[in-house]
């Protein structure tokens, strides 16, 4: 199958075979594909490789057969979001959120435009933390495993923003005493649909809730990228 | 590839762990070796086992080495305030033949590439910190590569440098010497604009 003008993100490439590379792209129509891009390691490709680093709004032409879809044209449409400092550690969270969470050839329309607006706000320096939790809610919601946040799972009721509460995956929020482990309050889960940021407290007891969320969709697995995001956390409030 | 001889098909097929090296290269070496240079082919075969063997990492900068500290390291003439971090042995030997550095290294052995399983554990920042923190070194050299996973190790190791209360510095990048700006590619251009300096 011939895709053209496909717009598409590169979210991590490996070397493949003698000159070739093995991309992961997110692409709009056709969800994430493994990309074989042919001949573009060594001296003379340097700057065909340089449009095949992560971040860059890019528009592919792929011939897919099978598993694995060739890589025919790349063109770089938009200037590349500058993830610069902690923005880039957090770019590479994305990345391997992305990868760990979807399949191949999964469409997700709603996830690539989610992904594109999380590059433009970590780029534009907006909270890491902040713009991090939306995109996982959206991604969440995109593949299919959204979030509860507006009803207590138990009772059915609306949640109380001065009530605590536990989430549990894909079971929802469940009123708890204060004070027992991972509760947040109902107001964060709240702020988080929506979509307006909650104070530090509240994103730290996001965050916390969403690693679980994330383990929980990974089969129980941990994301690398989490103990290189400490570093960019440990210096924010 | 039918030969024969089970032998040269395994000789083949081990050939071919080498990087760049297919099915056809493999046997046209194998070939090579078993009709003209069979002398030179026990010597590599005999240097091979050894160094598989007995090549580690130093302790020190982590760079292969089969002596617990590498001749660099060991050596008392290399100025021990200056570090350089390195992804890989390849870039040192490139450090050391274009420039005249005399600090030391670091070699990451690799880059922060959470989707490859590397992780600050897995580049020994843990021992590169300890060694910052020592308080000999004044200046760390930051010469990862200017790709997304090298700037955000870049970033890292910088963090890591402060901490210890060192100045990271990082390799100037931009337009390649001798080239025209409009045949530079759009990121290397906008970078180059980036990190313009002052002439004075
Ligand atoms: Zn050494």
């Amino acid at each position: 199958m011939r895709i053209e003008q496909q717009p598409a993100y590169v979210l991590h490439a490996r070397a493949y075979r003698e000159t070739s590379l093995l991309l992961e792209c997110l692409t709009r129509e056709h969800g994430r594909l493994g990309v074989v891009a042919r001949g573009v390691r060594g001296e003379r490709s340097r700057l065909r490789r340089a449009q095949l680093e992560p971040f860059q709004p890019l528009v592919l032409d792929l011939l897919l057969r099978g598993e694995l879809a060739t890589l025919t044209a790349v063109e770089v449409v938009d200037t590349p979001a500058r993830l610069s400092g902690d923005a880039g550690l957090a770019g590479l969270y994305l990345n391997e959120l992305v990868v760990r969470l979807t399949g191949r050839q999964d469409p997700h329309p709603l996830l690539f435009d989610a992904y594109a607006r999380t590059l433009a706000r970590l780029a534009a320096g907006e909270s890491l933390a902040w713009s991090l939790r939306r995109f996982e809610r959206d991604l969440l919601e995109a593949i299919g495993y959204g979030l509860q946040l507006q009803h207590d799972a138990d009772t059915g009721e609306a949640i109380e923003p001065a009530a605590c509460y536990r989430y549990v995956a894909e079971q929802g929020a469940m009123r708890c005493a204060a004070g027992s482990p991972r509760a947040l309050r109902g107001s964060d889960l709240l702020a988080l649909e929506q979509d307006e940021m909650p104070d530090s407290v509240g994103l730290k007891e996001l965050r916390d809730m969403m690693r679980e969320v994330i383990r929980f969709h990974l089969g129980g697995g941990e994301l690398r990228a989490w103990r290189v995001l400490a570093m960019a956390v440990s210096r924010r409030p | 590839m039918s030969s024969g001889s089970p032998l040269l098909a395994d000789l083949i097929e081990a050939l071919r762990c080498l990087p760049g090296v297919g099915g056809k290269s493999a046997q046209r070496m194998a070939f090579h070796l078993l009709e003209r240079e069979r002398e030179r082919g026990l010597k590599l075969a005999a240097v091979m086992e050894q160094a598989m063997r007995r090549i580690g990492h130093c302790e020190r900068c982590r760079n292969f080495s089969e002596e617990p500290l590498c001749s660099l390291c060991a050596s008392s003439s290399r100025d021990r305030q200056v570090l350089c971090v390195v992804e890989s042995p390849t870039d040192l030997a490139a450090i050391e033949q274009a420039t005249g550095y005399r600090g030391q290294y670091f070699v990451l052995m690799g880059r922060l590439s959470p989707l490859d399983g590397l992780g600050p554990e897995e580049l020994g920042l843990a021992q590169l910190a300890q060694r910052l923190g020592e308080g000999e070194i004044e200046e760390l050299i930051i010469a990862t590569n200017p790709t997304v996973e090298g700037e955000a190790t870049a970033h890292y190791l910088a963090q890591l440098a402060r901490a210890g209360g060192v100045r990271p510095t990082r390799l100037a990048h931009g337009v390649p010497l001798g080239g025209e700006l409009e045949y530079v590619d759009r990121s290397t251009l906008a970078h180059a604009f980036g990190g313009r300096q002052l002439l004075d």
